[in-house]
């Protein structure tokens, strides 16, 4: 009785209600795409809503399990758990091919997808290897374990191919960063090689991911928005490189404007500086990745476009990510109106996966940027409060965790509503909650509840 | 920086990459359009609906020119599934497998190859998931064949089209026909597509924009396989297809298949007009064909080669196209211009002198009636001769040119010489000589009436369509006037007014001789066409016989019936079939008889024009 109350005052309510605001505004999306005029009863188990509802439902009674459970067990078993989620992982890859993946483990519709709990015992294991290590004397072999720890379950994913959540296990190298744990060390022993060098630390191993993340971003949307596709500012016709560097001016033109405005004194030159020296840095990344791009031979080139969504099919059908913005792009600022989407309704069919890994398109097509607004808001809320839960542990163990589960949360929002607006390539991985699908919706669960459930006990653990 | 400060760096990226979203999302949802047009031209398709095309009834509101439901056999690739069975198809459609295979090959050539200048690929417009039309123009017979059994072939349905239908077998030359419409048409009017059908001849083409109707449009939301989900709003921007109203034309469909009817296995024409209101009521061409033969493209392209090849012309339009001296028929204006302009009187006699130009035996041509009656050649001989030459200058060449300048007004006063306007499409002018005519031929001032005497019985130079001939028994029946000639009397309700009425330049008073002569040549038995008459009935007419340098000379007979209060003026030309009172005086007469008589009360005259056959061997 007492536990069951201090679980109530000491769930983190505004995550619970986030997330419970999620799944119901994915279920009514779901309803509006996948609805058939047959089973109109939103409890048709026949129907994509009615499944989901029973998923909804299978999910919360996992978390029901999840928080009946003392969450010590799971750092205490975190190496089998992880050990046990790799040899489905194996076994996965003896599988059948459901659409031109060995994913899927089981029979039918009923299948789960072992790469989706593989990010939970993943995120388990390098917690508890992480919290155990002395951040003030990192090795080199420490930094390769952890990235061991990442590597194993990478390739398997990469052999199945699924190349979404091979993409989102990159999320971990940001708890790594955050953790302090990054290329430094091997950047330190080279650069101290040099003589009469002795650095403690380097800027650019320090921050190395998130320059690299950056650098990634710039390329992908150069490549996205090259020439002959479609331009970043329609009206301006700017393509590629060109349409960045104009974008970065007019970026670094703001920012100075709020930091001469705004900024103090003593920080403005310095501010200044690293403006420029950012627009400097991401033209040239612009630059180069275009130049490079084109210098490379055609079968090269068909790779990366193929990669990106850029390339045309053989059916001589336009691009889904074109579809797909078309789709976004007519909801306007109001939308269409429930159950009114005419290109990415289930009915009409013009966005493919409308209710799965392009579930954005339906609702941003019926709700309009007021809609699209408010879920943006959402994610962007539920993510920063993850961290913010994240910061608040006494435990390093429960802290990790719970940068994983935000990167994770922070990594499907991107990339998914990215490849609905342009700016990511098409890589099928859902919105967390929100898309219809029950391995998703049970490992987001099962994942977001270890949290609560971590978190509601923080207090316990003793520094 | 502090490790801890690293949380601030992390939080930082992801609101701007959230802020960037928003800023995105508001530029594509709110500011830019093109996403939003992008959209529309994915989603939704303006589907056009054509209207049947009005409905044709002739004088007596029977209905010539009906719609019928035809059907296509559609089919879309890529609902057939894997385990079509084709030999069964083959089977019903009583095809060879081989040649499903082969119709298929030809869909997709037939829609062409697109080529992409970017990567440079060609890729065949032909698409699996789209329907196309597999059997075209089928009847409803031949559908309720095959139509049972489609349940076992998936990919396989009908559709509905409706094609023209003509009710009786007549009038192809006036009714038209309608086939696909070319590029060029295409651009010039928004309203036609390709594949549509357009007038191509006849009234259908005339009248093409009165006939064709109002399209409806429908804005429907579609799928990615390009079904129709849904109406586009609920269908408030949608309008209904009007059909246009029904054309009323002064044909009488009874007495043009009495005319076809015997006009078979001759070569020429018949017009008749209404005198009064200038209605064409009958125009035969001969040979003629069933219009159904021109409905469709399968019947197209079958019947319009044959057609074509066809050494007897069913395709050419004689009455409105082919272009004759007019013979005989012509003393009737020569008489009138020169009673007009004083020359001669009613009372006027020469001799029948054989020496000036050639002549058959008959009592001396004592004044115009006898002259007409006889159709003495040498008598109009000198009648022109005093109209052309009239003795106004010394130099007789000055003179026949002022003469026939003035003689050339006449006769385009009565229509010849020019286009007559009519709601026909096509016609010929005739030729009338002027003297930049003969100036051009001979040297100015190089000839006079003697040069150009053949001019004066209607040989020579002078030529005439059939309905220029058939408005100058017009003329001699309203003695002096006649509407422009035409078919069309209603659009719907409303009448039409745009037809003119036109004044000869000679007078009332001088057609009662012209018009006693040409009773005449019916009812007495010194006239030259006894086979004109008809018991009870004034008919008036003139024979002529136009030489033919390439055979048989052609027979012609003009008339108009009855004298008083004339109903029916009409000209039958009767190619290669020699004397006009043998062939087309006879033809005239019974279709006078026909139309005011209803019967026929000397079937052995009609026996006699039945049996005739006189196409060339």
């Amino acid at each position: 009785m007492r536990k069951t109350k201090s679980l109530i005052n000491n769930l983190d309510w505004p995550l619970f209600i986030g997330f419970i605001s999620l799944i119901v505004f994915g279920l009514i999306t779901i309803y509006s795409v996948a609805f058939n005029e047959e089973f109109p009863n939103i409890f048709s188990f026949s129907e994509k809503y009615g499944k989901q509802i029973m998923w909804i439902g299978i999910a919360l009674f996992m978390g029901i399990m999840v928080f009946l459970i003392d969450s010590d067990i799971y750092k205490k078993y975190a190496f089998p758990i992880y050990l046990a989620t790799l040899s489905l992982l194996v076994i996965v890859l003896f599988m059948p091919p459901i659409n031109g993946a060995r994913a899927w483990l089981g029979v039918g519709s009923m299948g789960i997808q072992p790469a989706e709990f593989a990010k939970i015992s993943t995120a388990l294991l390098l917690s508890k290897y992480v919290s155990s290590l002395n951040m003030r004397a990192l090795s080199p072999t420490n930094v390769l374990l952890a990235l061991l720890i990442l590597l194993v379950p990478m390739v398997l994913i990469l052999l199945q191919p699924d190349a979404g959540t091979f993409v989102v296990f990159t999320a971990f190298f940001f708890v790594l960063y955050r953790e302090g744990l990054t290329f430094d060390p091997f950047l330190l022993k080279f650069v101290n090689l040099i003589p009469k060098v002795r650095f403690k630390q380097t800027w650019l191993g320090s921050h190395f991911i998130p320059i690299l993340f950056v650098f990634v971003f710039l390329s992908i949307i150069t490549l996205l928005f090259g020439e002959r596709n479609i331009p970043l500012i329609p009206g301006l016709k700017l393509y590629g490189s060109v349409g960045i560097i104009s974008t970065l001016f007019v970026l670094g033109a703001i920012a100075t404007f709020f930091v001469q405005r705004f900024g103090l004194k003593r920080a403005k030159s310095k501010a200044q500086l690293i403006i420029i020296l950012c627009f400097i840095l991401g033209s040239a990344v612009s630059l180069t990745v275009e130049k490079s791009f084109g210098s490379l031979a055609q079968h090269q080139k068909d790779r990366i476009e193929l990669f990106l969504g850029l390339k045309e099919d053989p059916n001589g059908k336009d691009y889904n990510r074109n579809r797909a913005m078309a789709a976004v792009g007519s909801g306007g600022l109001l939308g269409k109106g429930y159950k009114n989407a005419s290109v990415s309704s289930v009915r009409t069919n013009h966005v493919p996966e409308s209710e799965t890994d392009f579930i954005f398109c339906p609702f941003a097509e019926e709700w309009g940027f007021i809609g699209s607004f408010s879920l943006v808001t959402v994610y962007i809320f539920i993510i920063v409060r993850i961290l913010i839960v994240a910061e608040r542990q006494r435990s390093q163990f429960n802290r990790i965790y719970a940068y994983s589960v935000g990167m994770f949360f922070f990594y499907h929002f991107a990339v998914n509503l990215g490849m609905n607006i342009g700016f990511a390539p098409v890589i099928g991985i859902p919105l967390p909650f929100f898309s219809y699908g029950g391995s998703s919706m049970l490992s987001f669960s099962i994942m977001v509840f270890i949290l609560l459930k971590l978190d509601s006990q923080r207090r316990h653990v003793l520094r | 920086m502090n490790i801890e400060n690293r949380r601030y760096v992390i939080i930082a990226f992801i609101i701007t990459v959230g802020v960037m979203y928003i800023f995105r999302l508001f530029y594509m949802q709110v500011i830019d359009n093109s996403w939003s047009d992008r959209a529309h031209q994915i989603s939704e398709k303006r589907r056009e609906i054509t209207p049947p095309r009005a409905v044709i009834f002739d004088r007596n509101q029977t209905k010539i020119v009906a719609n019928k439901t035809y059907f296509n056999l559609m089919v879309i690739e890529d609902k057939m599934g894997l385990n079509f069975d084709t030999l069964a198809f083959a089977e019903l459609i009583g095809w060879t497998k081989q040649e499903i295979h082969e119709r298929f090959a030809e869909i997709v050539k037939g829609e062409g190859i697109y080529y992409n200048r970017h990567n440079n690929t060609r890729i065949s417009n032909y698409q699996r998931i789209r329907p196309y039309p597999f059997l075209k123009e089928l009847t409803k017979e031949e559908m309720a064949k095959i139509a049972p059994y489609l349940d076992a072939f998936p990919g396989f349905f009908e559709e509905e089209t409706s094609m023209r239908f003509y009710p009786y077998p007549n009038g192809a030359n006036i009714l038209g026909y309608l086939s696909e419409v070319n590029a060029r048409e295409v651009k010039e009017d928004k309203f036609y597509k390709p594949s549509y059908n357009i007038g191509r001849a006849g009234i259908e083409r005339y009248y093409e924009k009165e006939l064709r109707g109002l399209k409806g449009v429908h804005y429907v939301v579609r799928s990615a396989l390009n079904n129709d989900v849904k109406k586009y709003e609920d269908g408030i921007y949608d309008t209904v297809a009007q059909q246009a109203p029904p054309i009323e034309l002064g044909l009488d469909i009874k007495l043009q298949a009495y005319g076809e009817r015997l006009m078979k296995n001759k070569k020429g024409c018949i017009v008749a007009i209404e005198p009064k209101s200038g209605e064409i009521l009958s125009m035969v061409s001969a040979p003629s064909f069933d219009p159904n033969l021109l409905v469709g493209r399968k019947n197209v392209s079958k019947h319009y080669p044959q057609l074509l090849k066809n050494e007897d012309k069913p395709l050419y339009p004689r009455p409105t196209q082919a272009e004759y001296p007019p013979g005989s028929i012509f003393k009737l204006v020569q008489s009138l211009v020169g009673l007009q302009e004083g020359v001669i009187e009613p009372n006027t006699s020469f001799a029948c002198n054989k020496s000036l130009v050639g002549c058959h035996n008959h009592p001396a041509p004592s004044s115009i009636e006898r002259a007409v009656q006889y159709s003495c050649n040498p008598y109009f001989y000198y009648a022109v001769k005093r109209i052309i030459q009239q003795g106004k200058k010394n130099s007789v060449f000055k003179d026949a040119a002022i003469g026939l300048t003035l003689w050339d007004k006449y006769m385009h006063s009565f229509g010849f010489g020019e286009k007559l306007q009519s709601d026909l499409t096509g016609l010929r002018s005739g030729i009338i000589p002027n003297t930049e005519f003969y100036d051009h031929w001979y040297g100015k001032h190089k000839w006079a009436f003697s040069t150009i005497r053949s001019i004066a019985i209607g040989q020579g130079e002078v030529k005439m369509t059939p309905l220029h001939m058939a408005n100058l028994a017009v003329i001699m029946a309203n003695k002096g006037w006649y509407y422009d000639p035409h078919f069309a009397k209603k659009i719907g309700e409303n009448p039409l007014t745009s037809f003119k009425k036109h004044q000869t330049m000679v007078e009332e008073k001088y057609f009662e001789p012209v018009i006693s002569g040409m009773w005449r040549v019916v009812n007495e038995d010194a006239g030259t066409a006894g086979r004109a008459q008809i018991e009870g009935l004034d008919v008036c007419g003139k024979t002529g016989t136009v030489q033919n340098p390439h055979g048989k000379d052609h027979s012609v007979f003009i008339a108009f019936a009855p004298r008083e209060n004339p109903q029916i003026a009409i000209a039958v030309i009767v190619e290669n079939a020699g004397f006009g009172g043998t062939w087309a005086a006879p033809i005239a007469s019974l279709m006078i008889e026909n139309y005011l008589m209803k019967d026929c009360k000397h079937p052995e005259k009609e026996i006699r024009v039945l049996e005739a056959n006189l196409l060339e061997p």
